[in-house]
């Protein structure tokens, strides 16, 4: 492992360049989670709900302000867009449910799957990058990790009231969203700018860092399957959404 | 909403090629959704951890039910070889969580899965759930195929030579031991051959006349039967007598696409039964990946897992390396045909095949 990590210099002009999108798509999507914990904390009605949304509203605060300290630190010019391409659209949809007030629906698309991505993404970039940047990046997903398996039980006692309500939902929320993360982590490099990278997209520049978006994309959709197991949704009904994404 | 059934059996397996996943997944893919491409699925496949992809239901001529569960482990087609033995006995391990899970009383391990494991059940908590290879009902189906086969052709199995390419396996020695007292000589081949040669001295004082060879082209010329249980693309049978019988049940089963048939060379898929009574998939994804010419064939590794539920024989029936007794292959028989659960008519990848009787013989 030592050894394969040696051949990377992350100091490298090119190396800068690739974790300045790293750390861009990082602090927005916090912001992202952040806003989001924010407006169900807006549209809850039960208090300690509602306390409990900006409790982690503020977490994921917390989240962005340590990754802008670190970029800022290595002397990376960080670009934050909650309005690009592909976090406009997640985030365009979850504002749709918080306006309903659907509390589950809302739990599902932050903590389940936007979480799922985030979890995955940081544990690799926290593995491959062998230096400060990259213990901040596991022990951000071990937190991560934490809103998941909080949530998981919510919605593990959701499923167990009704079934089958609980799944055509639920489906309703993947197609969703799961697509446009789908269409996100895809391995080809984006045809149109995310509105987050800062000169082209930094997918194909990935393995400059020790990276590569195909095992990234893979690892992800490996610990969503993953979690919707543990909500206790039947394996034949979550590989028949996952084999449905788009690719 | 929908009530649950209970699980009786669960069936781990893997895809031993590109394009069955791709019919699989492509299976799952709505209307809507263009099919995918084999390179767009192999970017992804494999990351997907274990998880059941459908039910199923067999029933029993008694009249009774199980409900089974089939666990793919999304072991990666290329990466069947020991190179990768680590990773894909991880993915067992998930896998046969997976079934615990689901509380499943007996679990079949399909195809490579088994030989992953080495049968080495000791890692496991069998106390709820039992573990089998399902090799005891394969082993009994291969040698039912070549005994009809044979009387089928107006021949005695004691008047045959049987060539057991895989000799040294599992199903190879079961083949081995069960056919030692009943046929005329036994010709024995694998690829180690101290293995081979130490194996093949148990034999010396059986009825059988034994001969054995790490090179395969040496015993061909004298078979009447050719069992091929080696788990090899690359086994070449060449110089076969003109009326020789063919049990192909290795993975993968291709020598009749290298055998030139119809002289009265007859090749047929072995180790295979099928479910007389019923035995229905939910979702049902058969349009997509079944390979068979008639419902309700399987191999018989999972139709052991079926057989046992049928019988509430909750046992790790079929475990280790070389165990298989004559006594169990014919139990497990005579129970699979209590059950409605029997040899599968003879096929090849040409479809559903007759034997024939040669001209001279005839009349
Ligand atoms: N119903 C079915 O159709 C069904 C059900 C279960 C299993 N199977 C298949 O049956 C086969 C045997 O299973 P098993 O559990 O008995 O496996 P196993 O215990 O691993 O035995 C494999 C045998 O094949 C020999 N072998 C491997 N490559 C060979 C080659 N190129 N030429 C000659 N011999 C070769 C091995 O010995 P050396 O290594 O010394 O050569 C060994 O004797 C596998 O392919 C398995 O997938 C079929
Ligand atoms: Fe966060
Ligand atoms: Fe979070």
């Amino acid at each position: 492992m030592g050894m394969e990590k040696l051949s990377y210099d992350l100091k490298s002009e090119e190396a800068l360049s690739v974790l300045t999108d790293v750390f861009s798509q990082a602090i927005t999507g916090e912001l992202i989670g952040m806003s989001n914990f924010a407006s169900m904390a807006g549209a809850i009605d039960d208090p300690h709900e509602k306390m409990e949304a900006v409790e982690h509203a503020d977490s994921e605060r917390q989240h962005a302000e340590g990754f802008m300290a670190h970029a800022e630190k290595l002397g990376l010019k960080v670009k934050v867009n909650l309005e690009g391409e592909y976090w406009g659209r997640v985030r365009n949809i979850f504002l749709s449910y918080a306006a309903k007030k659907d509390f589950i629906a809302c739990l599902a698309i932050q903590e389940v799957m936007l979480e799922a991505f985030a979890v995955s993404m940081y544990t690799d970039v926290g593995k491959a990058l062998d230096n400060e940047a990259g213990k901040m990046f596991l022990s951000i997903a071990e937190e991560e990790k934490e809103h998941m398996e909080h949530s998981t039980e919510f919605l593990r006692d959701e499923l167990h009231k009704d079934k089958d309500k609980f799944l055509k939902k639920f489906e309703q929320l993947h197609n969703d969203c799961m697509t446009i993360l789908a269409e996100f982590s895809l391995t080809s490099d984006c045809t149109d700018s995310c509105g987050v990278c800062h000169g082209n997209c930094m997918k194909s520049s990935l393995p400059i860092v020790g990276l590569d978006v195909g095992s990234m994309r893979g690892n992800a959709l490996s610990l969503y399957a993953r979690a919707l197991d543990h909500i206790g949704i039947p394996g034949e009904q979550s590989i028949k959404w996952i084999a449905n994404l788009p690719v | 909403m929908e009530n649950e059934a209970h699980i009786d059996f669960a069936v781990i397996g893997h895809q031993d090629n590109w394009p069955s996943v791709q019919s699989i997944i492509n299976g799952m893919r709505s209307g809507e959704n263009e099919p995918l491409t084999v390179a767009q699925i192999k970017g992804t496949f494999s990351y997907i951890p274990p998880r059941s992809i459908f039910k199923m239901t067999a029933k029993s001529k008694t009249g009774k039910t199980v409900n089974g569960v089939y666990i793919e482990t999304f072991i990666d087609p290329d990466e069947l070889t020991p190179h990768f033995l680590r990773k894909n006995i991880n993915k067992v391990n998930e896998a046969i969580s997976v079934a615990l899970k689901h509380k499943s009383k007996i679990i079949a391990l399909g195809g490579f899965t088994s030989i992953v494991l080495e049968g080495n059940l000791s890692q496991f908590d069998t106390s709820s759930s039992k573990i089998t290879t399902g090799n005891t009902l394969t082993s009994a189906y291969i040698l039912k195929g070549v005994t009809d086969a044979i009387l089928k052709l107006n021949k005695r199995l004691q008047d045959c030579n049987v060539l057991i390419i895989g000799a040294t396996g599992d199903i190879g020695s079961a083949c081995t031991h069960y056919l030692s007292s009943k046929v005329k000589g036994l010709l024995l081949n694998a690829r180690n051959g101290r293995k081979l040669e130490a194996f093949a001295q148990q034999f010396t004082d059986t009825s059988a006349e034994i001969k054995w060879n790490t090179r395969l082209e040496e015993l061909i010329p004298m078979a009447d039967i050719i069992i091929c249980v080696a788990s090899s693309a690359s086994i070449e049978i060449k110089d076969y007598k003109k009326q020789v019988v063919i049990c192909d049940a290795g993975y993968p089963k291709n020598l009749d696409t290298k055998i030139e048939e119809g002289n009265g060379t007859f090749v047929f898929h072995g180790g295979m039964g099928t479910v007389n009574y019923g035995y229905d998939f939910k979702p049902d994804y058969r349009e997509h990946f079944y390979n068979y010419p008639r419902p309700h064939i399987a191999h018989g590794c999972i139709l052991e897992a079926v057989v046992l539920a049928f019988e509430g024989k909750y046992e790790n029936f079929s475990s280790g390396k070389g165990n298989i007794k004559t006594e169990s292959i014919d139990k497990i028989h005579e129970l699979s045909v209590k059950h409605g659960v029997e040899l599968a008519p003879f096929y090849n990848s040409k479809g559903l095949c007759e034997i024939s009787l040669p001209k001279s013989s005839k009349g």
